[in-house]
């Protein structure tokens, strides 16, 4: 599995990928796995026939789907490279008492 | 339809536009404004409305629709003590009325302004800059001169109350005059449906659902979710303690009849997208008026005979998730003074934020309510009140370290200390704290339990 930040990308068996359509593109044409809204900047997932796909049933589960290899950038992180397969994308959670809540990066 | 990768980018930056449109602040563009406004009225095939007033906020302009709606009582502190010679010191039309009176009072020169098409960079400065303190603050001293002398508050009435009231005839009413039957429902409701219908047509069912993702989801939860439901929530809310008893209904229905200006730009995007794909549709064309005034003011009213507009915010403050977000004064602000306190999308008393600065390790742990004194928490400094409250260190790992600290009455506080394994320009490491549940008992388990996974699972191969 591999980390950028708030952001764990965790290798999971083809199987384990529920129906899912393709999440739009940016207005920039990339694939965004999360973003922050005051800084703008992005943890952004690219590489040859990658699709970043996001459960039918609840949007905020997505999924990569890498044939070759990939590459995760962001702003203020370097750069991973994911090897071909597929992997769900989690997005980091801090405990708040009762309930808990998306890490701002 | 199926929408290819350069058409879901064109419907991003059709999306980023109107996003940035919805976080905008600073004075509205009212001649386009009232323009999108009559065009709006039209388009439905109505006469347009005789008169447009103008207000401070959307509290100023849900009190002013309800005394035009005939039901809600003239404040009785307002009401004139000797013959008002409202009407004949401002015979002008409304529109000329407005921008002589105090509380809406403005440089001319801004009522062109906004002409430029909201960018995307100027969005994103408004949403996290600082607000515009100077002209702000000049027009809440302008807005509080107008209720002065009156004796609003002996009454009962809120003061705010006896501003709208006297704003309202500076602009030109007179009591008795009501606006007539809410067309919201022409306007709005019905364009927007023949719209939709009309895409589907045209996109297919697929075509629109990938569109609506693609132009509208982020938005809707950013700007509905986070910024005007907050704000239509604490507004009816304001109302019912405003004016408690039989005038609570009046005050508060027309929160259920506003149009939400700026705010409808998070669908209004996805019919300017099926637009750009299927400009033969003219799917746009019904929806003109509304969009002129989303791009240029707040929330409005609609009415036979009269129109309500309002300002868009002073100052709108976020983090970086979107949320409301601001410990020293409002994170939404409106040019009238009304605002909304929120830390991290939490509503917060104002009064809170004037302790803020000068809290200690007792006065946090005295304070009763469990939310506020996370705010206290989060503003002190989990690290900071770790340290002065002298917190235990349960432990270190290659994940990082583990605190706890007993909060009397309460669940313990325990929190992982993180290094950021990407070291900033300057060669340091950031250190981030990450709250975690009060049970855990090592740092990798801490960390593990933020991606929802155990410690024995989170093997992270490479971090950055």
């Amino acid at each position: 599995m591999y980390r950028q930040g708030d952001v764990l990308i965790i290798p999971v068996a083809e199987t384990e990928v529920p129906a899912s359509a393709p999440v739009p593109r940016d207005r920039r044409g990339r694939m965004v796995l999360a973003r922050g809204e005051a800084t703008g900047h992005a943890h952004v997932v690219g590489g040859p026939g990658l699709q970043l796909v996001a459960d039918l049933d609840d949007p905020d589960a997505m999924f990569i789907e890498v044939p070759s290899h990939g590459r995760v950038t962001h702003e203020e992180h370097g750069p991973i490279s994911l090897p071909a397969g597929h992997y769900r994308v989690v997005r980091q959670r801090e405990y708040i008492p009762g309930a808990f809540r998306p890490v701002a990066d | 339809m199926k929408l290819s990768h350069a058409q879901e980018a064109m419907a991003a930056a059709i999306e980023d536009q109107w996003l940035a449109a919805a976080v905008q602040t600073g004075d509205a563009a009212r001649a386009a404004a009232e323009e999108g406004v009559r065009d709006s009225y039209r388009l439905a095939g109505l006469e347009v409305p005789d008169r447009i007033y103008w207000f401070g906020s959307p509290r100023a302009g849900a009190v002013a629709m309800a005394l035009l709606s005939g039901r809600l009582p003239i404040p009785a502190a307002t009401r004139p003590t000797v013959s008002s010679p409202d009407v004949e010191a401002f015979p002008s039309p409304p529109t000329a009325v407005a921008e002589a009176s105090p509380a809406a009072a403005r440089p001319a020169s801004a009522a062109t302004d906004g002409g430029a098409p909201p960018g995307v960079a100027s969005g994103e400065s408004a949403a996290g800059g600082a607000p515009p303190a100077a002209a702000s603050s000049e027009r809440v001293a302008a807005g509080v001169g107008v209720g002065s002398g009156s004796s609003a508050a002996e009454a009962g009435v809120p003061e705010w109350v006896a501003e709208v009231c006297a704003e309202l005839r500076l602009q030109g009413w007179t009591p008795g005059e009501t606006a007539g039957p809410s067309l919201r429902r022409r306007v709005r409701t019905e364009p927007w449906a023949a719209a939709r219908k009309a895409a589907v047509e045209a996109l297919g069912n697929d075509g629109w659902a990938q569109l609506s993702a693609a132009a509208g989801r982020r938005s809707w939860g950013l700007v509905m979710d986070l910024i005007a439901g907050r704000l239509r929530l604490r507004l009816g809310e304001d109302l019912a303690a405003a004016f408690p008893g039989d005038d609570s209904r009046a005050a508060r229905m027309p929160v259920l009849d506003a149009i939400y200006g700026q705010y409808d730009g998070p669908w209004l995007s996805t019919f300017e997208a099926a637009d750009r794909l299927c400009p033969e549709a003219g799917l746009m064309t019904g929806l003109a008026g509304l969009a002129e005034v989303a791009r240029h003011a707040g929330w409005w009213w609609a009415n036979e005979k009269v129109a309500v507009l309002t300002e868009r915010p002073s100052a709108l403050t976020r983090d970086n998730v979107g949320r409301l977000h601001r410990g020293e004064g409002a994170a939404l602000e409106f040019p009238d003074g009304y605002g909304l306190w929120a830390w991290r999308g939490m509503p917060i008393p104002p009064e809170l934020a004037s302790e803020l600065p000068t809290l200690t390790v007792t006065r946090i742990r005295h304070e009763n309510n469990a939310e506020i004194r996370r705010v206290m928490l989060e503003h002190y400094g989990y690290d900071r009140y770790l340290r002065d409250a002298g917190a235990r260190k349960m432990g270190s790992d290659e994940t990082g370290t583990l605190w706890y600290l007993d909060l009397p009455g309460d669940e313990p506080l325990v929190m992982v200390e993180v290094v950021n394994s990407t070291p900033e320009p300057d060669g340091t490491s950031r250190i981030y704290w990450l709250r975690v549940p009060p049970r855990t008992r090592s740092a990798r388990e801490g960390v593990a339990w933020t991606f929802g996974l155990t410690a024995e699972e989170y093997q992270p191969m490479i971090q950055t």
